[in-house]
């Protein structure tokens, strides 16, 4: 994902802050970002503005914020051992507050009674303050059997003020620890489970108990922050997962994102505002916005580690969003506390959005236009539009859009519906032309009792065959339907030639290029932008000539009796049914809808299948083999093919090697000459 | 299409309604107090008292009517009387070295001593290197070759200078200085004006083997400092703890950070980073790295010109320094209170020599060094002192003074020059002018090699002008990108190839022929700088940084992963003049104008093999260049001072600053200083600069509209280099066209050949520029609040411009 790959930019190279680029008015000091139908990251208009910079709360290291229903903002001052509040309305420093017994205050979360619960780490506790700071109850590690030895170093907290209580702890493993307001442990809320790469799922296969127990890295990533939504859902955010980094639970603490979610690996706090619009802060200064579907709709902020720009962060620690919509951030490095104001951008796609989840879908329809107009790229806004369009019944017009979204599961819904409509106003005229279609067979059989008309069908058919060229083309069809004869045919130079299976090579290449880039947009997933033309093409031959040579090669020295061209032949030919099906497939494709896909990889693997028996019955039959000559001679085929790319990637590194250390020595003499 | 017609102009008008709406969308917001942010100009801080200052250890070096000057000779500080405000300016801080006099306490016995002590307050957080630059006329910065990493200072006042002024004339001294710590003598020429200091250095009098490790260069650093913290003699304890803030006066230095920022005075609470505004953009062959990636961050505005000030009270005492040698290598910069010091302080930086990578090979492997030949330039600063509101001597102690004096002084240089109703370019209209720019093709890749993929016609070029003329706009011009073959991004600049598909040579010629008739300028646009590998070789066209690889920039992190190329270098001067001179011949017969793209922002020098090409070498052949192009009127995107003189249009004036969090107010300086001289354009509306508050941000800066559009939806570039482009299709703008340009019209229409003279904060958020012509006065009053505003008797409304009429004096 592209993300990731700017991510590792801003870690790996200098920043560039002074490049001239497209002069846009960009009164935004970051780029924002959002998805395009193949989940890259796009630009998009700017959506929200840097605001107020507030530079004098003295903060020092700040983990966490919260902002009331009151506009009221309360900041876990770490490095301080403090809680700050400050009036966002009004703009002013409120009060702050300190508990001796704070050690390490990193969470904090407030109910709608006003009831303040602070996490401390280090103090390994929960501390509940009423809204006059008067502690209320101090919760602490569970001591019940079920917690087991479990540590408890509360680092975030959130509360439903209907009594549950959700605690992210530092190194638990378990989950997010589940408490009664009274302090009891209730269960572990929601596990992550451990993901294991290919290496560590073949070590746990064949690993002792004692040399797993050796390995490190196999616990699961522990969760990083919990909120909750106004309904009372519980949100989490999972650092060090590309995949899933933010999850919305059920209250069996199962995941209620269908879809992969996509995020940084550093997230670190997650805020849901009335709208249940999701968003996220990373710590390398990224502020994303989700759907409540956990779409991508608006990524921005960047790192910075040497200016001080507003929206830039060294480290971007906490967000909360405020009554008006206002985004809030603290740096926990310089201790800045930033605001972001949306745009009228981002607010008409929250508008739309708004309209389409109230089922007033006239409204989106309208909103969605607007934004539309604003960036025409907008995917969110293709979806919306194309959504709306569904819930009118206009499915021409929903697929339209949804094409330029990318929605490839709509899309499809789309056109069953078109497709079920036109089968029920056409499908009598199919029928009666199959009708058709059969009388007239039986009637020109009937009257044909001399059978003129097959004869001459026959003759036809004889002399294409023997055309030269397109009959050794055809003849492709035969060894399909009679293996055994056909290639036996070949092998002794009776039936096919060179050209035609080099045309054959050609067609099945046609045949796989238009299967990869051609089929209906249900299943169509490349643009050919995407694909690299040139690597295929030269992968698809040479991997070709390779087996073919490999094979000759193998064979000759193991009696085999099939010629280079025998072998060329033989592959070409067996390529015939794949090739059919690729071309059905791709036709086919246009036809059928997504839950129609079965049929498809019936045909493919089908095609596919009968393409490597023809393949290994053809090189039977050319090198005149036993079934097991004809394995061993394949397994040969591949070592050969092995060592050959072995060698040839061997010899491409030592010619870069030795033109690199050519290129610096001319380079350093030249240098040295002219200086 | 995937939009039907009658959609796409319902959403059109949408558009245009809910851009123009904005905030005020009933029931979705609640309207809250105006907030300002440092993107908007806050009104004027409070007056400065004014204070005697002694001048014992001063000799008087000359007076004028306006000003006197002295010298303090032990620590070179040159002190001005500004006779007209009373206020006393000093190059430097005149601040005792801390560790002498702690040096001192440690053996004071009498009370005479202890008396003496405590009347001598230090400077805090000051070490002896930071007070003697903070008293010298020039600090100088080195990098000894064994310590690469840490560059170290020296200051004409430093114990190791020594430096001595001398009389040449009456008002002309030269201040003689050797830097014995690194072996480095230079000569300071000193001129008094009659309210203003010039300065010159020399380089061919910069001797010494301290030349080779000499980095940069500061100019009475400390000039306007602002802040400060003292400690004073505690006798109980024996050192200086008592600690002291200054009574420092209100302020701000100006920075050309964009179209000007304002770094308002202020006791900070956390520790900011300097500003570093690299003039026209540090030179590309000079970056520490050859090669560098753009990064989500919007990269921060290079000032276009060399000047900046300090201002303090309220319309009291104020300076503007600016550079008339040497600017290529002058960077501005500003280091807010709290980083190091307790002081502001703001200084012009030239760079002579700079560390960077020598890659040995293609991993990128290398080492740190200097440039072996050090940048070979003068250096040539004048300070005009400013006093009062503008009815005095001077222009007024503010930015908007500052500007006009920049501007008067550019006037006189022959940089500037303004244009009369007759020169004007839009006299044929009363109408400001607007700017509609074309992309017409850009490039995807194919099945086999490039896909041209065509966004507009020669044909909807004239539709689509011929519709906006329809609709009532008659004052237009417009430049064409992607007007060849392979599109905007992969054209040679200096070819000529038509695609049928865009449209052919005659079919452009037909076009802006018939369209120069009805008073439109249509002309190619050409970006002569940025290239890439798939348009030519690097070989002899591309920059080379002086570590002799070819300079490159990757945009990946911007561009989709689909673009068909992401990494772009910089052509050689020498090719961008020869593509450029190509361009011309073609264009002078055909177009009233060429707009010119890349060498107008992008100033770079070339290590080629065949001779090293210097920045200013480069600035003189874009010069030589675009004089000798008198046929054709000039368009340029974003150019440095240096070639306002050859400017017809400015295209993409900044707006705003780069949002540094220390900077406390954006100004419309640039726009100021170039007012009715040329045509000065805003940036695209199309992207995040169309809101209601955008509009009336055009009006204040006095910006006609541009906006970019195509003929087909924008999203069939999200393949290509333009994927940024995300929202350009004509059918889409029309109406917002109409709107935006209505807005700005009827207000800038009305003030079309008046003098902009003022700018005044009247309230938070709303704004009154001050226009004048042979005594008739108009003002222009901006409000930027949800709120009526009456200002002078007139009641502006919310969100809104409104001209008034005045007869008199500004």
């Amino acid at each position: 994902m592209k993300k990731i790959k700017r991510l590792l930019a801003v870690i790996s190279v200098m920043l560039c802050l002074t490049e001239p680029i497209l002069a846009q008015a960009s009164q935004a000091t970051s780029y924002t970002y959002t998805h395009d139908d193949k989940m890259n990251s796009v630009r998009t208009q700017d959506a929200y503005l840097p605001q107020q910079t507030i530079t004098n709360l003295g903060l020092n290291g700040a983990e966490d914020m919260f902002i009331d229903k009151q506009n009221r903002m309360y900041i876990a001052d770490t490095g301080n051992l403090r809680i700050v509040k400050y009036d966002i309305s009004r703009g002013t420093f409120l009060e702050e507050f300190s508990h001796p017994e704070f050690q390490s205050p990193k969470g904090i979360f407030v109910t709608g009674d006003g009831t303040i619960y602070v996490a401390d780490s280090k103090a390994k506790a929960v501390f509940v303050f009423d809204q006059d700071w008067k502690l209320v109850r101090k919760l602490e590690r569970p001591r019940v059997p079920a917690f087991g030895d479990t540590p408890f170093d509360p680092a975030k907290v959130a509360a439903d003020g209907r009594g549950n209580i959700y605690i992210v702890g530092e190194g638990v493993y378990g989950g997010v620890i589940q408490m009664s307001e009274e302090g009891e442990f209730q269960g572990f809320f929601a596990v992550n489970k451990t993901e294991l790469s290919a290496i560590q799922k073949l070590q746990t296969v064949f690993f002792t108990r004692e040399q797993l127990g050796r390995l490190l890295n196999r616990n699961p990533v522990t969760f990083a922050n919990v909120t909750l939504d106004d309904r009372g859902i519980v949100y989490t955010v999972t650092l060090g997962k590309r995949n899933d980094p933010i999850k919305k639970h059920k209250t069996n603490g199962s995941n209620m994102f269908a879809a992969t979610v996509y995020g940084f690996e550093d997230i670190n706090d997650i805020w849901v505002d009335e709208n249940l619009l999701i968003y996220t802060a990373s710590k390398r200064g990224y502020v994303d916005v989700y759907t409540a579907e956990g779409e991508l709709l608006f990524e921005f902020g960047s790192y910075v580690s040497n200016l001080d720009v507003a929206g830039l962060y060294n480290a971007l620690s906490t967000l909360a969003v405020d009554q008006k919509g206002y985004i809030w951030t603290i740096d926990g490095i310089k201790g800045y506390l930033q605001s972001y104001a949306p745009t009228v951008y981002a607010e008409k796609v929250y508008e739309a959005l708004g309209y389409y989840n109230s089922g007033h879908y006239e409204e989106a329809l309208r909103t969605w236009d607007e934004v539309l107009s604003m960036n025409q790229m907008s995917v969110a806004a293709h979806d919306g539009i194309g959504k709306a369009y569904m819930s009118r019944y206009d499915f021409e017009n929903a697929m339209e859009h949804f094409r330029v979204a990318g929605n490839h599961g709509l899309y499809s819904e789309a056109f069953w519906e078109i497709r079920n409509l036109w089968l029920q106003k056409y499908l009598v005229y199919f029928f009666a032309a199959a009708v058709l279609l059969y009388l007239a067979i039986v009637i020109t059989e009937r009257v044909d009792r001399e059978r003129k008309l097959r004869r001459l069908k026959d003759r036809w058919k004889k002399r294409i065959m023997n055309t030269r060229g397109l009959g050794d083309v055809l003849y492709g069809f035969t060894t399909a339907r009679h293996p055994v004869n056909g290639y036996y045919e070949i092998r002794v130079g009776r039936k096919g030639s060179l050209p035609g299976a080099g045309i054959l090579y050609l067609l099945t290449f046609g045949a796989f290029m238009l299967y990869m880039l051609g089929k209906g947009f249900i299943y169509q997933y490349y643009d050919i932008q995407e694909l690299d033309i040139g690597s295929i093409v030269i992968g698809f031959f040479a991997f070709t000539s390779l087996f073919v040579i490999c094979n000759y090669l193998a064979t000759s020295i193991n009696d085999g009796e099939g010629t280079l061209k025998g072998v060329a032949l033989a592959t070409a030919y067996g390529a015939v049914p794949l090739m059919v099906s690729l071309f059905a497939i791709t036709v086919l494709s246009y036809c059928v809808t997504a839950n129609e896909a079965f049929f498809l990889d019936v045909l493919l693997w089908g095609g596919g299948a009968w393409t490597v028996v023809l393949i290994f019955l053809g090189l039977q039959t050319i090198h005149n083999y036993s079934g097991k000559e004809m394995v061993k001679s394949l397994l040969i085929t591949a070592l050969f093919i092995f060592v050959v790319i072995v060698v040839i990637l061997v010899v491409t590194i030592m010619c870069e090697q030795v033109m690199k250390f050519l290129t610096t020595i001319g380079k350093e003499l030249v240098r040295n000459v002219s200086s | 299409m995937y939009h039907r017609e009658g959609e796409k102009r319902l959403a059109a008008g949408l558009l245009g309604l809910c851009m123009l709406a904005g905030l005020w969308l009933p029931g979705e917001k609640v309207h809250a107090e105006y907030i300002h942010t440092n993107r908007d100009t806050l009104p004027p801080g409070p007056a400065m008292e004014m204070r005697e200052e002694s001048l014992e250890e001063y000799e008087l070096l000359y007076e004028t009517e306006g000003a006197v000057y002295y010298f303090r000779e032990d620590r070179d500080i040159i002190a001005v009387l500004d006779r007209e405000s009373g206020y006393l300016w000093k190059t430097g801080l005149d601040a005792p070295v801390a560790k002498k006099l702690r040096a001192k306490a440690m053996g004071a016995s009498t009370e005479e001593e202890f008396k003496e002590l405590e009347n001598t307050p230090v400077e805090d957080n000051m070490n002896e290197i930071y007070t003697d630059m903070a008293n010298s006329l020039v600090t100088v910065e080195y990098r000894p070759p064994e310590t690469l990493d840490t560059p170290k200072k020296t200051s004409s006042a430093s114990s190791g200078s020594e430096s001595t002024l001398r009389k040449l004339e009456e008002n002309r001294f030269c201040l003689d200085i050797d830097f014995k710590e690194i072996d480095l003598q230079m000569k300071v020429y000193i001129t008094f004006g009659e309210k203003k200091i010039q300065y010159h250095i020399p380089h061919q009098e910069i001797t010494g083997e301290g030349v080779k490790c000499m980095t940069n260069l500061y100019l009475t650093p400390f000039l306007g400092a602002n802040g400060g913290q003292l400690l004073r003699f505690n006798r109980d304890s024996g050192d200086y703890d008592i600690v002291e803030r200054k009574d420092a006066p209100p302020g701000y230095a100006f920075v050309p950070d964009g179209s000007g920022a304002l770094i308002r005075f202020q006791d900070n609470n956390a520790i900011f980073r300097q500003y570093t505004g690299d003039v026209y953009g540090s030179d590309i062959s000079q970056w520490e790295y050859y090669n560098t990636v753009m990064t989500d961050a919007v990269p921060l505005k290079d000032p276009v010109m060399p000047v900046f000030g300090v201002a303090l009270g309220k319309d009291q005492a104020a300076f503007v320094a600016y550079a008339d040698e040497g600017a290529e290598y002058m960077s501005i910069i500003c280091t807010p209170e709290e980083n190091t010091t307790y002081y502001t302080w703001t200084c012009p930086q030239f760079t002579y020599n700079v560390r960077y990578h020598q890659v040995f090979n293609k991993a990128g492997d290398g080492y740190f060094q200097m440039m072996e030949e050090p940048n070979v330039f003068d250096v040539s600063m004048t300070y005009e002192f400013l006093s009062g509101d503008g009815s005095g001597s001077t222009e007024a102690a503010n930015y908007v003074g500052m500007a006009l004096t920049y501007r008067k002084h550019l006037t006189e240089q022959g940089i500037l020059k303004e244009r009369t109703e007759n020169e004007s370019l839009e006299a044929v209209s009363a109408d400001i002018p607007i700017r509609l720019d074309f992309l017409m093709s850009d490039a995807e890749s194919g099945v086999v090699g490039l896909e041209n993929v065509v966004m507009t016609t020669a044909e909807d070029v004239r539709s689509i002008l011929t519709d906006v003329m329809d609709s009532g706009i008659q004052n237009i011009n417009s430049g064409l990108q992607g007007w060849q073959k392979k599109g905007v991004t992969f054209s040679g600049p200096g070819t000529r190839k038509y695609s049928s598909a865009i449209g052919s040579g005659s079919d452009f010629e037909k076009l802006m022929e018939d369209f120069s008739e009805k008073g439109v300028d249509i002309s190619f646009q050409q970006d002569y700088v940025t290239i890439n590998k798939t348009m030519m070789s690097y070989f002899d066209n591309a920059v080379k940084h002086v570590n002799s690889w070819y300079s490159y920039v990757d945009k990946s992190n911007l561009l989709p992963p689909t673009a068909p190329v992401t990494q772009f270098g910089y052509a050689r001067p020498e090719r961008s003049v020869q593509w450029l001179e190509e361009q011309y011949e073609h264009a002078k017969g055909t177009a009233l104008s060429m707009t010119i793209d890349g060498i107008g922002s992008i100033l770079t020098g070339d290590y080629a093999d065949s001779g090293h090409v210097t920045v200013d070498g480069a600035r003189a052949l874009f010069q030589e260049q675009l004089a000798s192009m008198e046929e054709v009127k000039k368009n340029i995107k974003n150019p440095g001072m240096y070639l306002w003189q050859y400017t017809d249009r400015y295209l993409q004036a900044p707006v705003g600053h780069s949002q540094f969090i220390f900077e406390t107010d954006a100004v419309p300086f640039l726009q100021l200083v170039l007012n009715g001289t040329m045509e000065v354009y805003a940036p695209y509306a199309n992207f995040s600069f169309y809101t209601q508050t955008d509009i009336l941000k055009m009006i204040d800066y006095n910006l006609c509209p541009a906006f970019i559009l195509t003929r087909e939806p924008s999203w069939r570039l999200a393949d290509t280099a333009s994927a940024d482009l995300y929202s350009t299709e004509y059918g889409l703008y029309q109406d917002l066209i109409q709107e935006v340009y209505s807005q700005v019209n009827a207000a800038l229409g009305q003030v079309k050949g008046y003098r902009w003279v003022d700018r005044q904060v009247a309230r938070d958020g709303v704004i009154v520029n001050v226009y004048e012509k042979d005594g008739i006065v108009k003002r222009i009053i901006i409000n930027y609040t949800d709120d009526p505003v009456t200002v002078e008797g007139a009641q502006t409304p919310p969100k809104s411009a409104l001209v008034t009429d005045a007869v008199g004096t500004p």
